[in-house]
């Protein structure tokens, strides 16, 4: 395993996309020292920011707030890289396989336009998570990103693939423009599904919806029952027994497609 | 003062086919000898010495290309970075690059001349700003002429002289180079959402006004203003299945008259809608070969992402309806308007798959390499710095095979390409990149390396991967300065402006001045470009 | 998708038949608006003038724009983007929840009339203002008014123009455009222009206090952004070049006078239409001008160890 703490704060946002598996794996002790890192303007050396200890390991594991740390495990493919602390915006933007876990919060951007792999964030997480980057078409194409706290804005804008779970609440515009795949929620504020194409996303508390959003009817999808089980490998309860409950089905958004499918979940009685 | 000796030196225009001989340089121009002790020496031997290229119809400034700048950040996250140095300031590539990386991407092709083809009058100032901050390249623009509406409203009086001088007053005032025609009748009709599709109806909003008019007469005055560039033509109904017949007709009305057939590609094809569209090279260059009065630039298309930028409205609506991708659409007042829609070629798809092979067939066909350019309408049908690929398929019939093998056989019965085994010469890509469209800008001393031209010289190793070659000089020297050394670009240089000033009666401007205040939102003052903001630009006296 | 669909102002003056303000105050923001450009004149195509147009104002209250307006339509605070979206089905003639839409506090009879009037214009035009992009949603508020113009070109034409002013702000992203290839929000800290809005959008950054010093152009941050914002920029060194003094100036470290630009300077100005006007100066200044103070910054910098990031090492990445 590697292992690098953060020693201090910086002043300005450091980009260490340098930081994944892919490029540790094949360095040594001596040679992850000097990877280059941006500090602002600067290009510095990891162990300038960074207390390094191991090499040569596909295990990379970040101590401390890293916050301000940019594009943490941009585009890995394999591997796991774990941060004991909170991570910076883009964190595992375009990634293809392996596994990130933060065990505080991270920020905007995590996830965006990945094509597979697993993020698990233990705390809360920022907009555009699975997000396709300004002006791109698409999202994410597959993978999956599960957060245990809140998230922000934009959440699988343009997602086409692919699996988002936030099980708290997440902030206005999720599953903006979505062409596929699934989003879970804890609930949502405003303007959920919005403009989506199609793709799935499910409610566990009432949301508010647009005026382009049709009720269909009340049902137990039985699609769900296969996907409860794939989740709760992940540790996510997904009701789906009609003794439990069962789910309002909308569709929409009819200001683009009407081929989008919204489930809010109403337990029984 | 600078010599190049030992390099095979292909300069058509001076009918000199690869021979080997020196170019000498002195003070910005070609020379006869260069004698003395400061005389540096490039050693060319292994390579092949052209004319800098020249390219007579892009997009590469003002509103129209800013516009798309604006609407597609994806492609230039994606592109090439140039990073600032102290030779260098920063900037992206991509399908519509930045000022700075524009000039940088041409020099790494080897051109050293660029004629930006769509300049609307109203916002030529911005165009003209945007060159300014374009490096390495000379410049010159094409004014929007065929969407006047003060000119089509001459035009149903049959003011036709007055019309003339009112064209004449308004490229003095844009300070551009050429007329250009985009859609005759077709923009002005798009203002109400509508097209103008047949050469001989109406124009909508006139009874008299019909495209057939508007391109005749214009041709005409470009003529008789003695214009050094001809009437630079995009044709109605671009891109429509079965607008061979309309490009046909556009070449018939021009009876004789000069005029430059822009990005003929998107004009030649046959079939009734997208399922039955078929390539009609054949027949257009036929035609096309019997028309002395005519030149033409391919506008050929390459797979892979572009973004179609055009002042041709009603096109870029329907593009958009197809795509369902994005669009931009600027309509400017009076004068013209231009549509902004991203679009991705593709070699699966059939009709990316004939307009493929339709421009290159045309490049092929025409006999005449001093009559058609090579282009790509850059951005539309690829971006410039692609042109080396073109090279590379003209070059070898072979490659050109394997490519057409690739090919969905639904588009094999609808090309001609297969049947053609034609292979371009040096001596003709240097016709097809420099001299040719040097001779229809009309600009004596561009895409030529005879004594008194300006010395914009490039050096490629003769490479049989052409393009490796074309894509990659080892020497480019702009007015006698070595800019590109070893691949590199070393040293930086500003391009200047080519303008022309045709003459006009100036009561011309009495005549404007009250519909100008009528029609227009700025003050009247403030419509021409002043001379102060083209620094050094070379001016030409017309008519 | 996105994209704007758009004219420069003379053709509404010429053509507009059916103008929509939406989340602007014209009589009091862009007082020349109506009578030079969009309601008052007589165009080419509307000779009757202010009698051959119809005008909608789409606003939450009812602002001194109103008593202009052929028809108002109040909407409920930070609804705008129910009600666009709703139109955008409406205009495809797609079903909508009738219920929901009153919400928005207005009905569907009343955005189903709007519509159709919309398709019966023979040029529409909508204006939107910073009640629309700047409250709750957005950009994806511009999105929408945006897409549903673009939409309505399948019946009829129409456009849609942002109401920018403050100064010479389209310049900017103009400028901005060609040199970088991106309008705004770009970050030049690697070496070459990189994009991102909401990272390296001057508010944001300001905001998380991601940037160590600030050099403010034709500007009043001080007097604009939100607290932390100014905050930050009272802690770390901040630079302003402005003719007066502002907000920004009096917590700013230096605060350099400079000319006036179109009045003791002159320059180019973009409309909001992005048409570029030239900017004659009428009085002599003592002070310099912004682009003296900018180009004697930047050679003085020059004397400093040069920065360059081409000749960094390639970051290695997956």
């Amino acid at each position: 395993m590697i292992t690098l703490t953060l020693k201090e704060q910086p002043e300005v946002p450091i980009e260490a996309e340098a930081l994944s598996p892919d490029v540790v794996s094949k360095l040594g002790n001596d040679e992850l020292r000097a990877l280059p890192i941006f500090y602002g303007k600067r290009q510095l050396r990891l162990d300038e920011f960074f207390e390094v200890e191991g090499e040569l390991s596909e295990e990379l594991e970040i101590h401390g707030d890293a916050s301000r740390v940019k594009w943490l495990g941009r585009g890995m493919t394999h591997g796991q890289l774990r941060i004991v602390g909170n991570a910076g915006m883009h964190l595992g933007a375009f990634m293809k396989g392996g596994t990130i876990d933060v065990t505080g919060n991270a920020s905007d951007w995590i996830g965006a336009e990945m094509s597979g792999g697993l993020i698990r964030v233990g705390g809360n997480a920022g907009g555009q998570i699975g997000a396709a980057y300004r002006g791109t078409l698409t999202g994410m194409t597959a993978g999956t990103i599960v957060v245990e706290g809140s998230a922000g804005l934009e959440v699988g804008m343009r997602m086409k693939r692919g699996t988002i779970v936030i099980k708290g609440m997440a902030k206005d515009f999720t599953g903006l423009e979505m062409k596929g795949g699934t989003i879970i929620l804890g609930g949502a504020e405003l303007r959920t599904g919005a403009w989506m194409n199609r793709g799935t996303i499910i409610s566990l508390t009432p949301i508010p919806l647009l005026p382009t959003f049709a009720y269909n009817c009340s049902y137990n999808p039985t699609f769900l029952r296969v996907y409860a089980r794939e989740l709760a490998g992940l540790g996510i309860s997904l009701p789906f027994e009609e003794s439990e409950g069962s789910y309002e089905s909308y569709s929409g958004d009819a200001a683009v497609s009407r081929k989008g499918e919204l489930l809010v979940w109403q337990p029984a009685g | 003062m600078l010599r190049i000796t030992g390099g095979r030196v292909y300069d058509p225009a001076n009918e000199v086919d690869g021979e080997v001989r020196d170019v000498c340089i002195s003070g910005g121009r070609i020379v006869e000898e260069v004698t003395g002790a400061d005389v540096r020496t490039i050693d060319a031997a292994g390579m092949v010495v052209f004319p800098g290229g020249v390219d007579v119809h892009t997009h590469v400034a003002g509103g129209a290309l800013n516009f798309a700048r604006a609407m597609t950040p994806e492609n230039h996250r994606n592109a090439a970075k140039f990073t600032h140095s102290p030779e260098l300031r920063a900037g992206v590539g991509g399908t519509t690059p930045s000022t700075f990386a524009t000039g940088y991407l041409y020099a790494g092709l080897g051109y050293t001349t660029v004629n930006e083809a769509a300049v609307p009058v109203l916002s030529a100032r911005h165009t003209h700003e945007e060159l300014r901050d374009t490096p390495l390249v000379d410049k010159s623009c094409c004014v929007l002429m065929a969407n006047n509406e003060l000119i089509l409203d001459l035009l149903e009086e049959g003011e036709t002289e007055r019309a003339k001088h009112l064209l004449a007053w308004h490229l003095w005032a844009a300070k551009g180079y050429g007329v250009k025609a985009v859609n005759p009748g077709g923009v002005t009709a798009w203002k109400w959402g509508k097209d103008a599709k047949i050469l001989s109806e109406p124009v909508p909003g006139y009874s008299k006004v019909t495209p057939a008019k508007i391109i005749s007469s214009m041709a005409a005055m470009v003529d008789e203003l003695e214009l050094p560039h001809p009437m630079h033509l995009h044709c109605n109904n671009l891109g429509a299945p079965g607008n061979i017949d309309t490009t046909i007709e556009t070449m018939k009305v021009l009876d004789g008259h000069r005029a430059h057939m822009a990005h003929l590609q998107f004009h030649s094809y046959g079939g009734d809608d997208w399922d039955t569209l078929r390539s009609e090279s054949v027949r257009l260059a036929e035609f096309f070969n019997e028309q002395p009065n005519l030149t033409a630039d391919a506008g050929a298309i390459l797979f892979g992402d572009s973004v179609t930028i055009t002042a041709d409205g009603p096109w870029q609506h329907l593009l958009y309806q197809l795509t369902g991708r994005k669009w931009g659409n600027l309509d400017v007042e009076n004068e013209t308007g231009c549509g902004v829609v991203p679009y991705t070629y593709k070699g699966t798809n059939m009709v990316n798959a004939v307009q493929w092979a339709v421009g290159l067939e045309l490049l092929l066909l025409i006999n005449d390499p001093w009559r058609i350019y090579l282009t790509t309408d850059h951005p539309n049908g690829a971006c410039f710095w692609r042109y080396p690929e073109i090279i590379h398929l003209l070059m070898n019939a072979d490659f050109r095979r394997e490519c057409i093998e690739k090919l969905p056989d639904k588009a094999l019965k609808r090309i001609h390409l297969p049947g053609i085994d034609r292979e371009y010469t040096l001596s003709e890509i240097a016709i097809i990149i420099s001299a040719g469209p040097a001779r229809a800008l009309g600009m004596p001393q561009k895409g030529h390396l005879g004594v008194g031209a300006d010395a914009d010289v490039v050096l490629y190793n003769d490479d049989s991967d052409r393009e490796r070659m074309f894509g990659h000089p080892r020497y480019l020297l702009k007015g006698g300065e070595v800019v590109v050394e070893e691949g590199d670009i070393r040293k930086m240089v500003d391009g200047r402006e080519f303008i022309v000033r045709p003459s006009y009666d100036d009561n011309i401007e009495e005549y404007l001045r009250p519909l100008f205040e009528q029609y227009y939102t700025m003050s009247f003052e403030n419509y021409p470009v002043e001379m102060e903001r083209l620094e050094g630009a070379d001016i030409r006296e017309c008519g | 998708m996105g994209g704007k669909v758009t004219c420069t102002l003379g053709e509404v003056k010429n053509r507009a038949d059916f103008i929509i303000y939406w989340g602007g105050n014209p009589a009091d923001c862009h007082p020349l608006h109506f009578s030079r450009y969009t309601l008052i004149p007589k165009g080419k195509h509307v000779p009757e003038g202010r009698k051959g147009r119809t005008m909608v104002l789409v606003d939450v209250r009812e602002t001194p724009s109103a008593k202009h307006a052929d028809i108002l339509l109040q909407v409920k605070p930070g609804k705008d983007f129910e009600v666009i979206t709703t139109l955008r089905a409406l205009v495809k003639n797609q079903p909508v929840d009738a219920a929901r839409v009153a919400e928005t506090g207005l009905t569907l009879e009343q955005l189903q009339d709007f519509v159709d009037r919309m398709k019966n214009a023979r040029f529409g035009v909508l204006f939107f203002g910073m009640g629309l992009s700047m409250t709750r949603g957005k950009h994806m508020n511009s999105a929408a008014a945006l897409a549903l113009v673009a939409e309505l070109n399948a019946y009829t034409k129409f456009v849609s123009m942002p109401m920018r002013g403050h100064g010479n702000v389209t310049g900017a992203d103009v400028v901005m455009r060609w040199t970088t290839g991106f309008p705004f929000g770009v970050s030049m800290s690697r070496g070459y222009p990189r994009f991102n809005p909401g990272e390296f959008s001057t508010i944001d950054v300001l905001v998380r206090g991601d940037n160590d010093a600030t050099l403010v152009l034709g500007a009043d941050p001080g007097a604009t952004m939100p607290q932390p914002a100014i905050d930050h920029l009272a802690r770390t060194p901040t630079i302003v070049l402005d003719p007066k003094v502002t907000h920004t100036s009096r917590l700013a470290r230096v605060h350099i006078t400079t000319a006036t630009t179109g009045i003791s300077a002159p320059g180019t100005v973009y409309r909001m239409d992005e048409i570029p006007l030239p900017l004659k100066p009428i009085l002599e200044s003592p002070y310099p001008t912004d682009e003296e103070v900018v180009h004697r910054i930047l050679e003085k910098v020059k004397e400093k160890p040069a920065w360059t990031p081409a000749s960094y090492k390639e970051v290695p990445c997956a």
